[in-house]
């Protein structure tokens, strides 16, 4: 083998070695990640087909948000974020046709449903009665689990969305 | 649920079939993952000795199990494929410690939330390359077979 060969192989070995003792590598979305940095805070993202979901903080508001990832671009959400409620926990269905939000209201903490294309939120009754803390909507939107603060424990309720 | 224990942290596979939670084990949070609705558990060897568990998310046919688990002093997103057996640890850029993480259904995308100079903030990372995807069934065709020679 010639040197030059020779010292090829050796950096792909050494590529191989490295690679499989450091883990695999995901490749980091770089445009739409500068776009989010930019923008400020980012947390409780949740991704399903091609939509994120976030709580983003805005002048110091959270507020839930959904960006369209193939398109980099924000999608309105008409009527969802209101002055008065603080999100806590935000989950969107793969067509982002439904979102699960848990948010606080009044002092009061409860799950909504929001609907994108009829622009409506519907409260979601803890039944028994208890605290929603967090909420994860099923990729086809079909079923929410939520995590419910009940008498002294934390469960998991599945609820169906008609 | 049925039981009287804490459970949190609930992610439902795409077809709802999987229910991945968090529940104490010795105080420590540990991933269960369950077949619904008959709730059958499903042991998951690859993350003993790697809790407590944290932010777990299913693929549409529950293929994929992301989440992250600690490793000594450091956190680590880690996907586990039920399909192939491989656990893949997540190499993330230098300085990212993970606090959440959301799979999308398919297993392309990942978003980790992070603190990063001292705000919350979300990294979306491409999986195309890594994972096969997971996608739900072919949804039957609508409408007539042949348009054309419909009058």
């Amino acid at each position: 083998m010639r040197p030059a060969a020779r010292h090829v192989c050796g950096l792909w070995s050494l590529a191989l070695l490295l690679s499989g003792c450091m883990g695999s590598m995901p490749l980091p979305m770089g445009g739409l990640n500068r776009q989010l940095a930019q923008q400020g805070s980012h947390r409780e993202a949740s991704l399903s087909g091609r939509w994120l979901a976030s709580i983003a903080n805005r002048n110091g508001r959270d507020q839930v948000e959904l960006v369209d990832v193939d398109r980099q671009l924000p999608v309105p959400l008409p009527a969802l974020n209101r002055p008065d409620a603080l999100p806590l926990s935000v989950s969107v269905d793969s067509g982002a046709e439904r979102l699960a939000v848990v948010r606080q209201v009044g002092g009061q903490t409860e799950l909504v449903l929001y609907r994108r294309g009829l622009m409506s939120s519907e409260v979601i009754p803890m039944a028994p009665p208890g605290v929603p803390r967090r909420a994860s909507l099923r990729a086809d939107g079909r079923e929410i689990a939520v995590e419910v603060s009940r008498q002294g424990l934390v469960q998991v309720d599945l609820i169906g969305v008609p | 649920m049925g039981q009287m224990e804490d459970r949190q942290d609930p992610a439902l596979s795409g077809n709802g079939q999987w229910l991945a939670t968090l529940v104490l084990r010795e105080g420590t949070p540990t991933l269960l993952l369950q077949e619904q609705p008959t709730g059958r558990r499903v042991p998951l060897p690859h993350l003993r000795g790697l809790r407590p568990h944290h932010s777990p998310a299913l693929s549409w046919n529950g293929r994929y199990l992301a989440l992250i688990v600690q490793q000594g002093p450091r956190r680590l997103a880690v996907v586990e494929d039920r399909a192939s057996g491989r656990f893949h640890r997540l190499q993330l850029p230098m300085g990212l410690e993970p606090e959440r993480l959301s799979l999308a259904p398919d297993a392309r995308r990942l978003a980790i939330s992070a603190v990063a100079q001292g705000r919350p903030q979300v990294h979306l990372f491409d999986l195309s390359g890594l994972l096969e995807p997971d996608l739900p069934p072919a949804q039957a065709l609508r409408g007539p077979a042949n348009a054309s020679e419909e009058r």
